[in-house]
């Protein structure tokens, strides 16, 4: 990520997000607070976005992964800083559950630079960190509306010395329960410890259908 | 200005910068030894090894990478504690000897105290596990202050390793065996940190984990185990080249007093 606009947006979007939706009495699991993720002011409902996964199929998140515990994150592959080292720690966790509690989780990686995240760059980026990884791909103005779903800052293109470009975007990982709302995010710096430690409660409390 | 290596959470590229601060410290040494520590052409060699080793472990591009990768940071350490003291300490040892006898009381009680093998087992082995406590190492990295200090600690602890084995005469407390036998018995320490950064199960430093990769091939996770696998393949095995060169020391110097106690048993006798 560059810039930092993200975090200080989010909390606003996510008070008029879940304003909009009405989402925020609507079976809220218990929150317990044990977590190291921080609590969103308001729930925010499961966003209405359709994608392409890298495979090349058609993904229509809020009914892929409706009634699941679903860890949605916004980033691109050229990201020098942020989104490995979240994808990293997401993915040695997530290698490290059990075949069953794996199953129970979907991680979603949505890019934030269609220029340059193609499925054929963006597929083996996120298999190296973990083989479930699902990630998805689309036209600018989708993931423009994808990102204003969910409820996150809209990424933006800031060119670099060189001739290249970053994109600053947010850095969190929004954690959607069977409720389908997200009551949660992760920051970035989230260690995998903590990981390690709270996907195991998330799905404790959290448990949705196994796909 | 950046004059020493730190980690700074800026993304890795591929391109040289300056840490003046790296070639002052080496040119104060250098100087120093230059000035007061000098005796002959090996001293020299000695010293402007030793000085050669700690300006690779502490300049662009080791002593930069040494804020990004765990691996790196160890590489530091053993080239900083372990590969250059005993040849600074060689370097400076025909001066020590000469300046033993003219020390005054005290210096040359406190050198001949650290030539003993109790008080630098403990003062190097503090010094190196303490330096590789997570919240010190995390604290402290991330700052160019911090990291020198860090570097100095190594330098020092690397000297009270080898001071019993390198110490003239004046200040010699232990003979060859027991020397080799000490330098081993300093290398298992060392095993703890690297089994920790070997078989934990999620990365110790926050520093490393979360630290811009340099290569997406080396994740947290490889980086903390090569770093474990470092300390002991490789630290050790610099540590036992010492050792090695100790033995060969001792087995000529005890061949030439067998020589020359036979050749002087075989001389006729007159008279």
């Amino acid at each position: 990520m560059v810039g930092g606009t993200a975090d200080v947006r989010l909390g606003a979007a996510c008070v008029v997000a879940a304003a909009l939706t009405g989402c925020s009495g609507r079976g809220t699991p218990e929150l317990a607070g044990d977590l190291g993720g921080a609590l969103l002011p308001a729930a925010v409902a499961r966003p209405d976005f359709t994608l392409t996964t890298v495979g090349g199929e058609s993904f229509d998140f809020r009914t892929r992964t409706a009634g699941r515990l679903t860890l949605l994150f916004f980033g691109y592959t050229h990201c020098p800083d942020v989104c490995p080292a979240t994808m990293a720690n997401l993915g040695a966790v997530l290698r490290g559950l059990s075949t069953t509690e794996r199953a129970l989780i979907d991680a979603v990686f949505v890019t934030t630079d269609p220029e340059r995240d193609s499925p054929a760059v963006l597929g083996p980026w996120l298999a190296h960190f973990e083989p479930n990884l699902i990630g998805l791909v689309g036209s600018a103005e989708a993931l423009r509306e994808a990102q204003i779903a969910a409820g996150v800052g809209v990424a933006a293109r800031q060119d670099t010395p060189g001739g290249g470009y970053a994109v600053s975007h947010a850095a969190q990982v929004l954690v959607y329960s069977p409720d389908d709302s997200a009551h949660l995010s992760y920051p970035f710096g989230t260690r995998q410890a903590q990981w390690a430690v709270d996907l195991p409660k998330l799905l404790e409390r959290w448990k949705g259908p196994v796909r | 200005m950046t004059w020493w290596c730190s980690a700074t959470g800026v993304p890795w590229v591929w391109a040289w910068r300056p840490y003046p601060g790296v070639w002052l410290f080496l040119a104060v040494l250098g100087f120093l030894f230059y000035r007061f520590g000098r005796s002959g052409p090996e001293s020299a060699r000695h010293f402007g090894l030793g000085l050669f080793l700690l300006w690779i472990a502490l300049d662009y591009p080791l002593g930069a990478l040494g804020g990004y990768l765990a691996a790196a940071h160890t590489g530091q350490f053993m080239l900083i504690a372990l590969a250059a003291p005993p040849l600074l300490l060689l370097g400076l040892r025909p001066r020590i000897a000469e300046w033993g006898s003219s020390l005054s009381g005290g210096q040359g009680r406190w050198l001949r105290f650290l030539a003993h093998p109790g008080p630098a087992f403990i003062g190097y082995n503090l010094i190196m596990l303490v330096t590789h406590v997570p919240l010190v190492v995390d604290g402290l990295m991330t700052s160019q202050v911090g990291s020198f200090a860090i570097d100095f600690l190594w330098l020092l602890s690397g000297c009270l390793l080898y001071w019993p084995v390198v110490a003239p005469a004046p200040f010699w407390r232990i003979g060859p065996p027991v020397q080799m036998g000490y330098l081993f018995v300093q290398t298992i320490p060392a095993t703890l940190p690297a089994a920790f950064l070997v078989f934990s199960s999620y990365p110790l430093y926050s520093l490393y984990e979360l630290a811009p990769r340099v290569t997406a091939a080396l994740t947290p996770r490889y980086d903390h185990q090569v770093a474990g696998l470092m300390m002991k393949t490789v630290g050790d095995p610099v540590v036992w080249v010492t050792m090695a060169v100790i033995f060969f020391h001792w087995a000529n110097r005890e061949r030439r007093e067998d020589l020359a106690r036979v050749s002087g048993a075989a001389r006729p006798t007159t008279g």
